[in-house]
């Protein structure tokens, strides 16, 4: 007997994390039937996997704002800009609206994003599962503002591709941008590598295998 | 003899693993999950067809947006233009060149892989030719969706409008509206896309 309301899980169900094909446990397929995904009940090694790109990503937070992200060279004298540096001058020519966006997409997204994950891993690691509605909006927020904070790289892309006047004026990228793509990244893959039913497993009370 | 363990009739929430009966919903309606509020299905009125046609629209779209230039800067009577490809490329010549394949991947790779393979899917369901690898196609599309960036990319383009336009003249290139019309359609086609409605005909297909 399946009693809706309940888990999938506890009702000897499975749910193709693709297509979202419900299948029995019992079949034990090892791949979805209708869009040949593999199947997984929760997805394998979420918290080692999140733990470790967040690490990785909380790592890559310090050079990408100490390395430069752009080199601005003009009638010959050299000018390293870091992320900050650029909201900073954004501030200077009176810019607030484009220099908070800045700020928001390379600062705020990024470090919010990673707090946000380490609120969401430290859910799961205690089992505190009060204020879910909330903690689920949060994460959602999280997935899908991640990749607007590659802003700052496609705007020191474009400078690089443009300002190319020889001795006049030459803007080049530089390693800081590199570390910036990689926090990026790695808090991408580490929303994805997360699985939020294992916080509602705790929540309702039924165990994961 | 237990009619009860069809599954055909029920859902799982994608998020929290709650076992609901499947809701029924009309056109451009959404269905959430009463415990956690994810979006369970969203219903799209003549989703294959729209999705087709939008996708045929960026095929089309994606070659003016990359082959012409998006903006010219005059400095001192001289010009560089610049178009997506040479801004990934521009990374790739300081030496750089991880920076310059995410960007190239973000911004044309992907973008121009996720219309290719929702023409793919849409056209083999559209006509009912089973093409390959559809299962694939539309399995690697959902992976792909928020790894193209196109709109990231744009909002790119302006901010470093602003941050030059002090100092030097700009001119838009044509590549410019073509990537915003390549953005809108994109976009649409990612909102007009039913996923459930796409696997359910996939998996009629696959049983005749
Ligand atoms: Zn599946
Ligand atoms: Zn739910």
């Amino acid at each position: 007997m399946i009693n809706t309301g309940q888990s999938a899980a506890s009702q000897g169900l499975l749910s193709c994390h693709d297509c979202h094909a419900l299948w029995k446990q019992s079949e034990q397929h090892t791949h979805c039937q209708r869009c040949g995904s593999a199947l997984h009940l929760r997805k394998p090694n979420a918290m080692p996997l999140t733990w470790a790109l967040l690490l990785t990503s909380t790592f890559l937070l310090v050079p990408a704002n100490m390395l430069p992200i752009m080199m601005i060279t003009s009638l010959g004298r050299g000018e390293p800009a870091t992320i900050l540096g650029g909201v900073i001058e954004l501030i200077n020519l009176g810019m607030y609206g484009i220099a908070f966006v800045v700020l928001a997409a390379s600062i705020l997204i990024p470090v919010g994003k990673i707090i946000g994950l380490l609120i969401m891993l430290v859910t799961l690691q205690f089992g505190l599962t009060t204020n879910m509605q909330q903690k689920m909006m949060m994460f959602r927020m999280v997935h899908w503002i991640g990749r607007w904070s590659m802003l700052d790289i496609f705007v020191v892309a474009v400078l690089v591709a443009l300002v190319q006047m020889g001795n006049l004026a030459q803007i080049s990228g530089q390693l800081g941008a590199t570390a910036f793509a990689g926090v990026v990244i790695f808090t991408m893959l580490a929303a994805n590598a997360f699985d939020t039913r294992l916080i509602w497993d705790k929540h309702s009370g039924t165990d994961s295998e | 003899m237990d009619k009860i363990t069809d599954t055909e009739h029920l859902i799982a929430c994608n998020e929290c693993d709650l076992l609901l009966e499947r809701p029924v919903i009309l056109d451009s309606q959404k269905a959430k999950c009463p415990r956690c509020g994810s979006t369970l299905i969203s219903a799209r009125h003549n989703s294959i067809e729209r999705t087709l046609a939008l996708s045929i629209a960026g095929m089309i779209l994606i070659f003016p947006a990359n082959l012409f230039p998006l903006l010219t800067l005059e400095l001192m009577g001289r010009t560089q233009s610049q178009t997506i490809f040479s801004s990934a490329m521009g990374f790739y010549y300081d030496g750089l060149w991880p920076l310059a394949v995410l960007v190239f991947m973000f911004t044309i790779l992907v973008p121009a892989c996720k219309l290719l393979l929702l023409f793919w899917v849409s056209f083999s369901l559209q006509f009912s030719i089973r093409l390959p690898a559809r299962r694939f196609a539309l399995r690697s599309y959902q992976h792909l969706d928020e790894w193209g960036m196109l709109e990231v990319y744009l909002v790119g383009v302006l901010v470093s409008v602003i941050k030059l336009v002090s100092m030097a003249t700009l001119v838009p290139g044509i590549g410019i509206f073509c990537l915003g019309a390549l953005i809108l359609v994109t976009t649409m086609s990612s909102s007009m896309l039913d996923t459930d409605l796409f696997w359910h005909k996939i998996a009629e297909a696959d049983h005749d």
